[in-house]
């Protein structure tokens, strides 16, 4: 009976959806209405290695303190503007590289000194509206005291409202140069003194409405990294002694996002469904899941618990120590290229009251070859676990 | 930002635009622009007026289809998902019942007239093809009286929003739709008029967004020997509808608020549980003025 019910509603609200004086550019992208201010705090804390994995004595990881500001305002009839801004304060250690240890069980050596950094991120778009047309410029620098990046991004958008169906098309280009610390200096003369690469993105995608409560949103991605792809402060272990970490100095990546959007109107409450599939030439393939639920508890109370699965294989020189060098001259290490699985869980609840609105959600990630689809012959010590705990404000106005 | 107030008469009723802006320029532009497109809407489709639409196809009942525009071939599919999800009980072509029914008579109507109008209605023998509509007999007519109010508020909303305002609300014979809260975040007020006292609300309902209908047994109405009929007219029967006096529905949209809430008036004893199953947030009224539903 309730069944039946349901479906009356959404019946009538699928035919009314259709008319003119309802939809059509009802869902058409427009500008900001009003402006927005956005402040989040985020602390963000790997847990500390398990002595059994590292040689060394201090097992602590790292941590980062994240303040971002947003600012989002209209600007005239058909334009908005978004302002965001990042600073980041990170410290700790970070693995270094991995030796053999007893029975060839790999040993993670973190890097010794703590690493003390700051970071600064600047990102300003500019969007115009123009009927069911929106276009987008974007630029934004980074800067930290080893990495400096310029970024610079178009996109366009056109809404199509008798099939309510948009298509979107964009492209970016990301420029960064390294100076890595202590490079080619006494106490790391291996290490180089500065390197650069460049990075190219295009995606499509498009999102569709299937009725008042359903929405698909699918895009296709390529990009493609030239340049110093390595590590500079990483080491494998090759044949007894150390090397630095060294990359193929190309790299073409592949992604397919999908998102599915449901909102229950009986339980005030929506389900976001995302999956993720992502391949590039050095072999890595993965597959990212995540389910979460929207639950309005009346009052401008929200609560969102959701829960992430992630898979990766390796890259194809990847090896957690090697026993001879390859032919090929590759030579990494790093967990990040290693196969592995993680699962992550999160918890938000938020507070919306007279343009206010107050949030805090606390995220638990965990890394593990045991997560991983398919077999996983030695796990990288240098997984990593981490938790982070955000507050959030914002006011409209 | 301030509050600007525009009241004017249409469709039958007293209705009025409240919109804030920066400057009374922008209010009266887009006041303007939403008031045009109430009028088209009511020219279009009144039963009044000789040059409608509606005129156009009642008069070609019994003869040929009548080609209609997209809007209008919305409006119809919509209607038809409407009768299908109510069983028949919302039925655009049951206004010939008027002809059996005077409610200013104080007299009920012979059954035997009453009869005889019922074989022209069921909007289940209307030829509706779109865009081609088709009235299978002479005297059959269809009427957008039911529903058409309830889409000009969401109509006019749309107009407004896109003139840029975000603060504000649609008011047309007690049927609302809200542009945005008032600047500083706080929820409209919105009275619901008592089906007895009607100077008086029954009750007061904060909206912050979304649209409001509320369908009552007092809009027209004649007692006879002490019992009250009402308006609402059961299509299969052809008599009125009592048990409840008004219903008020939220939604997102004006017009399938006002939908849901004809539809459980004309349901009757089981309009309430319909009203439970459906979701939608709604308070209704019975006979004996009590109140009740999720809203109250």
């Amino acid at each position: 009976m309730a069944r039946r019910h349901a479906n009356a509603l959404l019946a009538l609200t699928s035919s009314a959806l259709a008319l003119p004086g309802i939809s059509s550019k009802s869902h058409a992208a427009s500008p900001a209405a009003e402006s927005q201010v956005d402040y989040r705090y985020s602390s963000y804390s790997e847990d500390d290695l398990s002595r059994s994995k590292t040689s060394n004595p201090d097992t602590r990881r790292y941590e980062i303190d994240t303040h971002q500001f947003r600012l989002v305002r209209p600007w005239g009839d058909e334009y908005d503007v978004t302002v965001d801004l990042l600073y980041e304060t990170m410290s700790g250690a970070s693995p270094w590289f991995i030796t053999p240890g007893a029975n060839n069980q790999p040993i993670q050596v973190m890097s010794g000194a703590t690493i003390d950094e700051t970071r600064i991120d600047m990102l300003a778009s500019l969007r115009r509206y123009y009927g069911n047309e929106t276009y987008g410029v974007s630029l934004g620098v980074s800067d930290e005291d080893d990495y400096q990046s310029i970024n610079l991004g178009v996109e366009a958008q056109w809404d199509i409202d008798e099939q309510q169906r948009s298509y979107s098309l964009g492209i970016g280009y990301s420029d960064d140069d390294l100076e890595p610390t202590d490079g080619a200096s006494a106490a790391f003369p291996d290490r180089i003194s500065d390197a650069s690469k460049d990075s190219l993105t295009a995606y499509a995608g498009v999102t569709q409405i299937i009725n008042a409560q359903t929405t698909v949103q699918s895009s296709i991605s390529f990009t493609r990294h030239d340049g110093f792809l390595s590590d500079p402060y990483k080491l494998a272990f090759v044949n007894g002694t150390t090397t630095n970490d060294s990359r193929p100095d190309g790299r073409e990546q592949f992604a397919w996002f999908t998102r599915f959007r449901h909102f229950f109107t009986n339980l005030r409450a929506a389900l976001h469904l995302d999956y993720r599939y992502f391949e590039d030439d050095w072999d890595i393939t993965s597959h990212t899941a995540e389910a979460a639920w929207y639950q309005n508890l009346g009052d401008g109370w929200q609560v969102v618990p959701s829960i992430r699965f992630y898979s990766q294989s390796q890259a194809f020189f990847y090896a957690p120590f090697y026993g001879q060098a390859r032919t090929d001259g590759f030579a990494s290490s790093d967990y990040r290229l290693s196969p592995y699985g993680a699962l992550s869980m999160r918890f938000k609840v938020s507070k919306a009251w007279a343009g206010w609105k107050l949030s805090m959600s606390w995220e638990e990630y965990d890394s593990d070859a045991g997560h991983a689809i398919g077999d996983v012959d030695v796990e990288n010590p240098g997984l990593v676990d981490f938790s982070v705990i955000s507050f959030g404000i914002s006011k409209r106005f | 930002m301030q509050l600007y107030r525009f009241p004017f008469k249409a469709m039958g009723g007293p209705c009025e635009l409240r919109l804030y802006a920066e400057n009374e320029v922008r209010a009266s532009s887009a006041a303007a622009d939403a008031r045009q497109r109430i009028t088209q809407l009511e020219q279009r489709y009144s039963r009044y007026q000789p040059d409608s639409l509606t005129t156009q196809i009642n008069m070609a009942a019994g003869d040929k289809p009548v080609k209609v525009d997209t809007e209008t071939a919305g409006l119809l599919d919509y209607a038809d998902q409407a009768y299908i999800q109510s069983d028949g009980l919302f039925d655009i072509t049951s206004g010939v019942l008027r002809r059996a029914w005077d409610f200013r008579s104080g007299h009920l109507p012979e059954q035997q007239l009453l009869d005889s109008v019922l074989q022209l209605v069921g909007w289940d023998r209307v030829e509706w093809q779109s865009p081609f509509i088709r009235l299978p007999d002479r005297g059959m007519e269809i009427d957008f009286g039911g529903f058409v109010k309830e889409y000009a508020v969401d109509a006019a909303a749309r107009v407004c929003r896109e003139a840029g305002i975000a603060h504000g609300l649609i008011e047309m014979g007690g049927d609302i739709q809200i542009l945005g809260p008032h600047p500083d975040g706080s929820a409209w007020q919105v009275g619901i008029q008592h089906p007895r006292k009607l100077d008086r609300p029954v009750a007061t309902i904060a909206l912050e967004s979304g649209g409001l209908a509320t369908s009552g047994d007092y809009e027209r109405y004649m007692l006879v020997d002490g019992e009250r009929y009402a308006h609402l007219l059961n299509p299969a029967t052809g008599w009125p509808v009592n048990s409840l006096a008004g219903v008020s529905v939220k939604a997102e949209q004006t017009l399938i608020a006002g939908t849901v809430s004809t539809i459980a008036m004309l349901k009757g004893e089981a309009g309430r549980a319909w009203l439970a199953q459906l979701g939608l947030p709604h308070l209704w009224v019975d006979a004996d003025i009590q109140v009740g539903g999720s809203l109250s």
